[in-house]
């Protein structure tokens, strides 16, 4: 009556396609960052969940960025294909997620 | 004919309004983590879940299918089930789902619109009118098996973003570009959330509408003024939910951090939409809490509080009987007829106005409207930065 396989189907379906986005993602940041483009994200609103940064903060962090990137040990030929192997994974994440969504939308495909 | 009608109007009007307290009590499912993170602003975080709840109301129809047709033995071989029924069903799941918005306690909507139906349809016909197999495998087994899906999915990702943008040189990770992915991800809960939740009130609605022999039994999907209805009626309660959460967030969710934010938002849209497909019924609350403690344990030095998780199972637990003990005593009002529905009608009316009142009085400071998953980030402890060494590799 209980229909294991479908819960084994959700299970792995949640699982790959987590690790795939959530993995290209990371990958991606780790590119841009090998790339020698750290971002600095700073919080839209400082909500009371969130230490504030003053402004001199986030300052310093962006010059922290920008030092790491002064240094990187590659030439500009490895650090362009790094940003650019980078955006194809945002890309392929992003790819990944507007499959997921035609696969859950019947209207998309027919059934 | 008439009292058919306005009994048909009343279900309606409910359905529409417990439609609207599951949106109202869902906002922080998708919205509480981008927030605490700081990936949006509260008010353009709230309106995006808004929108996009009304959006992911239109994209599948299976939930919706599985309670139209499904837990309720119907038909022949079943029972008639009857307005009344579902109008007592109603009456259960909203009252049990006031009483936990106002004191705080951790509820799935979703458990008590069940609980609710199922345990009017007992009164009403027996134990023998509900259809156990349905209710284990399409219900209470993705109850248990979607958080704990949902969290070890979260644990996966996090630790592998946290190991993916590690650096052991002290420089800049770059970790707080995760924010920008956090929008995403918790956009795609919303929508998830949309898809999963506002059908089961179209499913209600559904049920309704062929028990008066206003639609054809055999015709199982919603119709589409219903679903038109049932979107813009949790995307107004997400809307107006946003606003209590968003005076009262601030406790709980320091911990945590975008990567971890982004992880668990992406187990959870992935959960929910993966079980919505095959037409599981689950709670999208409980998806989201599973995923929150699951990105906790995946980060460095955390440590369950197992009272806090152990407070959170009881309350999942206690969900679908308590809804199912006050949809029985309305069922057993409302089988009294049509003056019994009204006497219903009127005590469900008074005890929301109740609460509403009561809630006026204390908005703000109370741990009333801190969300589950706002709790739930608390269950898991974790100590301050702990240095990555490359031995714990």
């Amino acid at each position: 009556m209980i229909d294991w396989g479908a819960f084994v189907i959700v299970f792995a379906a949640a699982l790959s396609g987590t690790v795939v986005v959530v993995g290209l993602y990371a990958l991606g940041l780790r590119l841009l960052v090998l790339g020698g483009r750290v971002p600095v994200v700073v919080p839209a609103e400082f909500t009371d969940a969130i230490t504030v940064l003053t402004p001199a903060e986030i300052a310093s962090a962006e010059r922290k960025a920008a030092k790491a990137a002064r240094k990187n040990p590659l030439t500009t030929r490895q650090r362009q294909l790094a940003t650019y192997a980078a955006y194809l994974c945002f890309g392929l994440c992003a790819a990944a997620v507007l499959f997921g969504i035609y696969l859950i939308v019947p209207a998309l495909h027919g059934g | 004919m008439q009292e058919v009608t306005l009994l048909i109007v009343l279900v309606i009007a409910l359905a529409l309004f417990f439609d609207f307290t599951n949106g109202f009590h869902d906002t922080a499912n998708a919205m509480a983590t981008p927030i605490a993170t700081g990936a949006m602003k509260p008010k353009v975080a709230v309106t995006l879940a808004a929108i996009l709840n009304l959006v992911g109301a239109f994209l599948s129809t299976e939930v919706a299918k599985t309670i139209s047709n499904g837990i309720i033995r119907e038909g022949d071989s079943g029972i008639l089930i009857s307005p009344e029924l579902i109008f007592a069903g109603l009456i259960g799941a909203i009252v049990w789902n006031m009483v936990t918005w106002l004191y705080g306690l951790p509820s799935s909507s979703s458990h008590a619109l069940f609980g609710g139906l199922i345990g009017a349809a007992i009164v009403g016909f027996g134990v023998n009118a509900i259809d156990y197999g349905v209710l284990l495998s399409k219900v209470v087994f993705p109850a248990l098996l979607a958080p704990v899906t949902a969290g070890i999915v979260a644990f996966a990702a996090t630790k592998l973003a946290y190991s993916i943008t590690r650096r052991y040189d002290g420089k800049p990770d770059g970790r707080s570009g995760f924010r920008y992915a956090q929008i995403f991800s918790s956009s795609l809960v919303a929508l998830a959330h949309g898809t999963n939740d506002a059908q089961k009130t179209m499913g209600v609605i559904t049920l309704a509408l062929v028990t008066v022999g206003l639609q054809d039994a055999g015709h199982d999907g919603p119709q589409f003024w219903v679903i038109v209805v049932c979107a813009l009626a949790i995307a107004l309660g997400t809307y107006m939910g946003g606003w209590r959460i968003i005076k009262t967030l601030g406790t709980g969710l320091t911990a945590v951090k975008p990567a971890q934010g982004f992880a668990a938002e992406t187990g959870t849209a992935a959960t929910i939409l993966a079980s919505s497909h095959l037409g599981f019924a689950l709670s999208t609350t409980q998806v989201a809490s599973g995923s929150v403690i699951g990105s906790g344990l995946g980060r460095r030095g955390s440590k369950v509080r197992w009272g806090t998780a152990g407070r959170i199972g009881i309350g999942w637990l206690l969900t679908l009987p308590a809804a199912a003990i006050v949809g029985a005593i309305a069922a057993f009002i409302a089988h009294l007829g049509f003056w019994g529905v009204m006497v219903d009608a009127v005590l469900g009316l008074g005890f929301i106005i109740f609460i509403f009142l009561r809630s006026m009085k204390d908005q703000v400071g109370h741990d009333n409207v801190v969300s589950e998953v706002a709790a739930s980030a608390d269950a898991v402890k974790i100590k301050k930065n702990p240095k990555p060494k490359r031995s714990v590799r």
